[in-house]
């Protein structure tokens, strides 16, 4: 048994320590991904805090054999999801598969002021846009691109088939694409 | 964009390693006579670049992970608490759950101890525990001046014997590394692991919470010694960094020179 199924197990079993000693191992990278997701430390926090109360709440169906790491994605993932939702769903009833799917793919609230005020730094300006993708392809370029998992790996954690996944990674891209373009088009104006 | 292997997405599948042996063959081959397409390659190194510069945030602004630590215990708390409220104990029910650790407890002292004992070329001269530290647990509310004597003995010495464990892993040089080095503090920690516990759920039933605090940072620092991969040396120091952001050398040195 590896060091992770044997500390889910005795934190199953109630001993709270072990479960301290969980987070604690694996805190670090819940917070990369819940803020590459998010894009600001209070979301993040806010993420964080919700995968290790689903973990908590679902220790003893971890499957002993499985991967942690693969465990805890599909929770993170599913709870930088339901974070958005929450925040801008609060008060709405709970939605079909396909309004969940058309949230999924809805572009994000159109940006204000300050945060169309990037820095000069190519690599802000595409984090800011990264921030800005609709929800279902931020999830997959985040688990992608800074998570390195692969396209099938993405697939079984999110429950998607592997060509959607492929379509939002694509779509994902090629936004960036344009954002890198138009910075660098606002850097040429910039410097003449 | 009018070629069909940017628009398709597979020359992002190139970039990302997702293509088969034939499949890359095949861009590679398309990609010497395709500037449209070695151009939005070039794009997609330089965003890899670009958000590869960019700082990792893997920890709260602060740097700091008490607040989030505690945060994170309220609301566990919560949650035990609502399962209680579901399915409440009965205050009775506590007794079998303390015969058995108590049984627990003896069974592991008198192992540790007979290990001890064989081990004593390595360790200096501590007599093994008997029944002596179950007491607390059993005997809950039926304490008296000699019975807390006996427990603070018993847990000054548990304290000393911790600290081989806790002062072996720190003395040790991460970059003078080799697994074996610190199999034996892995061993004793194992050993030493369960009894922490029962002395802290003591500590706790006695109200004696600063105590209760500091076999708890043992219990966490000996549980992750006792499963952590011994191959790795950044585990060592891990444990390192964890044993003085608790500083809990001095916290045991407090409770060994000062008593309980």
């Amino acid at each position: 048994m590896s060091a992770d199924a044997e500390l889910v197990s005795r934190a199953a079993g109630g001993d709270s320590s072990a479960f301290q000693v969980l987070v604690e191992r694996h805190r670090s990278m819940v917070y990369r991904v819940a803020y590459q997701f998010a894009g600001n430390h209070h979301d993040a926090e806010d993420i964080a805090q919700d995968v290790f109360i689903k973990v908590f709440r679902s220790l003893d169906r971890f499957r002993q054999d499985a991967q942690l790491t693969s465990w805890l994605y599909r929770i993170i993932m599913n709870a930088c999801i339901d974070h958005r939702r929450r925040t801008r769903f609060a008060s709405s009833a709970a939605l079909g598969d396909e309004a969940e799917q058309r949230m999924l793919n809805a572009p994000e609230e159109t940006p204000g002021p300050e945060e169309r005020a990037y820095g000069s730094e190519l690599g802000q300006v595409l984090e800011t846009e990264i921030g800005r993708l609709p929800k279902g392809q931020r999830v997959v370029f985040v688990m992608r691109h800074h998570q390195g998992m692969k396209l099938c790996e993405i697939a079984s954690a999110l429950g998607l088939a592997e060509g959607t996944v492929k379509r939002q990674l694509h779509a994902a891209v090629h936004r960036l694409r344009e954002a890198l373009r138009q910075a660098r088009v606002t850097a040429g104006e910039g410097a003449r | 964009m009018n070629c069909n292997l940017h628009t398709s997405g597979d020359l992002d599948l190139y970039f990302y390693d997702e293509l088969n042996v034939a499949e890359r063959r095949t861009v590679e081959g398309h990609l010497s006579g395709c500037s449209e397409c070695r151009a939005a390659l070039d794009e997609l190194r330089v965003i890899r670049e670009a958000l590869a510069s960019r700082p990792d945030v893997s920890a709260p602004a602060s740097g700091d992970w008490s607040a989030f630590m505690t945060r994170l215990d309220t609301s566990i708390t919560q949650e035990r608490l609502g399962s209680f409220a579901v399915v409440p104990l009965k205050p009775s029910s506590r007794r079998p759950y303390i015969g058995y650790l108590a049984m627990a407890a003896l069974l592991a002292l008198v192992t540790v101890g007979v290990t001890m004992a064989l081990r004593s070329p390595h360790v200096p001269a501590a007599p093994a525990p008997t029944v002596a530290p179950v007491a607390p647990v059993v005997q809950q509310n039926q304490s008296s001046p000699a019975k807390d004597a006996a427990f603070t003995a018993m847990t000054e010495e548990h304290f000393e014997r911790s600290k081989l464990v806790v002062l072996g892993l720190v003395a040790k040089r991460p970059e003078e590394f080799k697994a074996a080095d610190w199999a034996y503090e892995r061993e004793l920690a194992t050993g030493l692991l369960n009894d922490t516990r029962l002395y802290r759920l003591a500590a706790e039933d006695r109200g004696l919470n600063k105590l209760a605090g500091v076999m708890k940072d043992l219990e966490i620092v000996l549980l992750q010694t006792s499963l952590t991969d011994d191959k790795d040396p950044s585990s060592l120091q891990q444990i390192q960094r964890l044993i003085r952001r608790r500083d809990l050398i001095e916290k045991m040195d407090v409770v060994t020179t000062t008593g309980l």
